[in-house]
């Protein structure tokens, strides 16, 4: 089941609403392990054991770990194996399958197993727990329920953010309920659906007739390339919000996620505001422990090069993933050898970290690396297009409205017009009038539409 | 945001949710004209049926699709709404790019008439335009390379003769919320193919034209879902026409040219010829000459074939997305007749349906 459809807006939602609220204090972390497991299964039934099984093993291995100070690192690295292993084994197996046949001529069946939604978030998160339990960070959960709401927890189950376990490990015990929250809860979960339904589902149909163009040009590819990274963004951003709006609404404080990445004015700044729980994940579990940057220069350069090839993964299990994250990891490590580039005036910065990101994201995209190739030597004149096409200025005319509301919407300028506005007190009365009318809108869409997934449900 | 505003939004969603769950299930939408989904039975397949489910048993479905099209075309700016866009209240469907594995496959199938039954026959084609072709320039959207359509028809089909409807024709000779062209202006479209058939084309003065009492919503009204005025729709009317029959061969009934019993139907077109019919023949007792004339055709043939019968005694009208060509042989006698293949642009780009 997805946010953004009609039987979660109007069916799942509110019926699991009304149970949670009118269960008293003892009985909600079951309610939303039960809500959570049947939203999960809804969506993907057969491997609902999956996460019962994931749920089980983290839980136990939590609970081994706090009691015994002698094993307690042959049950992180059982847990660990666990986790990572059925990583592997689901979402990677088949890709290094296929690099193999493909770099020793042999002919390795592949498995081809089905991945199951969210794997690469609830395995970080419960990651994160055995490590945190490991390192004395925090106590081991006792209650298998209030640990199975944890990982299984529907509002970031499928998309994040990665909700470590330190975040809310005093929440699941003991949360607050309250009509700020629910109400604020509401406010961030119909922006993020604004942005996921109005914006993100619109610029990628923008971007799927750039890609299905009959009249393909050089400009055209440019508009595909600024589209999809729009459409990247708010389709992800608006999942993060949704899922922040939600825990809101059941009590919880998730950690942000985005914090206008496209502001950046380097690199290193666009992933500390880009898919924030992923960064601080790897930084936190990966970098670190591998030294971080207080080790030689060589094993620096390896940590860099590692942690971006991970990162590169994570977002999928093909070497178009592994080399955009090497790209930055290319890029990051050239920041830190050219400290000159931070004297460059902010608009070349700003400059050079978007164009860098567009690029990224079209390698991002492309089905295989030969595709990225074609759109590379699109996108810089080499594959013999014409520099624009009627087809083109079309396309730029019907979604000029869209791209530069979208362009707008990537800045603070609407969040800080809207908190201007709001201290007028007529426009503090209309605000449930503009909630709601997002809400139909976006229900409008959906009724009118057809199924959108997430881009980061593959994930 | 305040208590009573949050309770407020909790209470107006949650009573649309109820609405949702209880409201009793449509068999039909009227507006997009075709059956809605319901509520499923438990099965392998329950959830991507339920939302379908949801989808389309949704309250106030027609309304939030106005709501949607509207947003999308004054606040996004969007020039066209499902592929569908209005210029100067004439709603287009963007027929965009030209398929020319489509217009390949429906040559093919003409080809395969043409070698089984048509060899002792006058052959002639005629493709009409579709509003896109007048009305997409102008307004500034996209439209396939008709150039090159024609043209390949052209080259496909060198054992047929063209006649050429394009200059015969303006944007406004069709609905303006539906994709068919108008009965009422289809007197110079009628002439130029009576003349390359070599019969007497008809004149407009020896019809009277009705018109249909019921407004009429075409299919993109639907489509679209932007509020528009409905069109009229009328029918030429006269005795030779009056006169003449139309038999059925899937019904095995008899009836005549415009069919009244279709006055109640979703679709008010459906009144030229009965509609959607893989085969009929239109008898004309006071046909001019003996002559026969077989058209294979869409449905812009329903209005059309009428206006034709002035010389031919006998009008056989094939529509082979219902019927397989190679099971004709069982129905008609293919002595020589005269032959017209008539289809729009819009059946030749997407052809996959004619057998």
């Amino acid at each position: 089941m997805i946010f953004s459809s009609i039987p979660f807006l109007y069916y799942f939602l509110p019926a699991v609403l009304v149970v949670y609220f009118l269960t008293p204090r003892r009985g909600k972390n079951a309610v939303l392990l039960l809500a959570s497991l049947f939203f999960y299964g809804w969506g993907e039934p057969k491997l609902l054991w999956l996460m019962v099984f994931t749920i089980a093993v983290f839980y136990l291995c939590g609970l081994a770990i706090g009691r015994s100070q002698r094993y307690k690192k042959t049950w992180l690295a059982l847990s660990a194996c666990v986790g990572v292993g059925l990583l592997g084994l689901f979402k990677y197996a088949d890709f290094f399958i296929t690099s193999l046949n493909a770099a020793t001529g042999l002919s390795l069946p592949l498995l081809k197993l089905a991945l199951p939604v969210g794997i690469s978030f609830y395995t970080f998160q419960c990651l994160s727990y055995t490590v945190d339990v490991y390192r004395g960070a925090v106590p081991p959960q006792k209650n298998p329920i209030s640990f199975g709401a944890y990982v299984a927890l529907f509002p970031q189950l499928i998309a994040g953010p990665i909700v470590r376990y330190a975040d809310v490990a005093r929440e699941l015990a003991e949360r607050t309920h309250s009509w700020e929250n629910v109400g604020l809860g509401l406010r961030r979960f119909v922006i993020g659906l604004s942005k996921k339904v109005i914006l993100a589902d619109n610029l990628a149909m923008l971007a799927k007739l750039c890609r299905e163009s009959a009249e393909p040009s050089v400009a055209l590819t440019w508009v595909y390339a600024i589209a999809f990274t729009l459409n990247i963004y708010f389709d992800f951003s608006g999942y993060s919000d949704m899922a922040i709006g939600l825990g809101q609404i059941f009590g919880f404080h998730f950690p942000e996620n985005f914090n206008y990445p496209y502001l950046s004015k380097s690199v290193t700044e666009f992933w500390r505001r880009w898919h924030i729980s992923l960064g601080s994940w790897f930084r936190d579990y990966v970098y670190i422990p591998l030294g971080g940057n207080r080790v030689s220069k060589g094993k620096w350069v390896r940590n860099i090069l590692t942690v971006w090839m991970l990162t590169g993964l994570w977002h999928g299990a093909a070497w178009n993933f592994v080399l955009w994250g090497l790209l930055f990891a290319v890029l990051l490590l050239a920041e830190k050898a050219l400290p000159g580039l931070q004297r460059l005036p902010g608009i070349l910065r700003h400059g050079y970290v978007l164009l860098a990101v567009i690029l990224s994201f079209v390698l991002f995209n492309a089905d295989t690396l030969t595709q990225a190739g074609r759109d590379f030597a699109a996108l810089f004149g080499f594959a013999g297009l014409p520099l624009f096409t009627k087809e083109t200025g079309y396309y730029l005319r019907s979604y000029a409205p869209l791209l530069v509301i979208a362009c707008v919407g990537t800045t603070p300028l609407v969040k800080l017009t809207a908190q201007k506005m709001g201290e007028n007190r007529a426009v503090q009365m209309l605000e449930p009038v503009l909630w709601l009318g997002l809400l139909l809108i976006c229900t409008a869409y959906l009724v009118d539409g057809s199924f959108s997934p997430f881009l980061y449900f593959r994930f | 945001m305040k208590k009573y505003q949050t309770i407020l939004i909790l209470t107006l969603w949650g009573a649309l949710a109820l609405w949702a769950w209880f409201i009793p299930s449509k068999q039909i939408s009227e507006a997009e004209r075709r059956p809605l989904a319901q509520k499923p039975v438990f099965s392998e397949k329950f959830q991507t049926e339920f939302e379908s489910y949801s989808l389309d048993q949704f309250p106030l479905r027609d309304g939030l699709r106005t709501l949607k099209s509207l947003f999308h075309t004054f606040v996004l700016g969007q020039e066209d709404n499902n592929g569908i866009y209005l210029t100067n209240g004439i709603a287009v469907k963007q027929e965009y790019p030209l398929n020319t594995d489509s217009v390949h496959h429906a040559i093919a199938r003409f080809q395969t008439i043409y070698d089984k039954y048509l060899a002792e026959s006058r052959c002639f084609y005629a493709i009409v335009p579709d509003k896109g072709y007048y009305l997409a320039e102008e307004s500034g959207h996209l439209a396939m390379d008709y150039g090159d359509l024609y043209a390949q028809v052209s080259a496909g089909m060198p054992w047929a003769q063209e006649i050429d409807l394009r200059s015969t024709l303006v944007g406004q000779d069709y609905y303006r919320t539906d994709t068919h062209w108008r009965q009422e202006a289809l007197i110079p479209a009628a002439v130029a193919l009576c003349e390359g058939l070599g019969v007497t084309p008809p004149k407009a003065e020896d019809f009277t034209i009705a018109p249909v009492e019921r407004p009429f919503y075409g299919v993109y009204y639907g489509q679209a879902a932007l509020p528009m005025e409905p069109d009229t729709l009328y029918l030429m009317e006269n005795d030779l026409l009056s006169q003449c029959s139309v038999y059925d061969y899937e019904t095995g009934k008899t009836g005549s040219v415009y069919d009244l019993t279709k006055l109640d139907s979703r679709d008010l077109y459906d009144m030229y010829l009965s509609g959607a019919k893989a085969l009929l023949t239109i008898e004309n007792p006071n046909a001019k000459t003996d002559r026969e004339l077989v058209i294979f055709r869409d449905s812009f043939g329903s209005s059309m074939a009428p206006l034709l019968l002035a010389d031919y005694a006998k009008v056989t009208l094939a529509d082979i997305r219902y019927v397989q060509p190679d099971m004709l042989g069982q129905f008609l006698d293919f002595h020589g007749q005269d032959v017209l293949f008539l289809y729009s642009t819009l059946v030749l780009n997407n052809s996959a349906a004619l057998k």
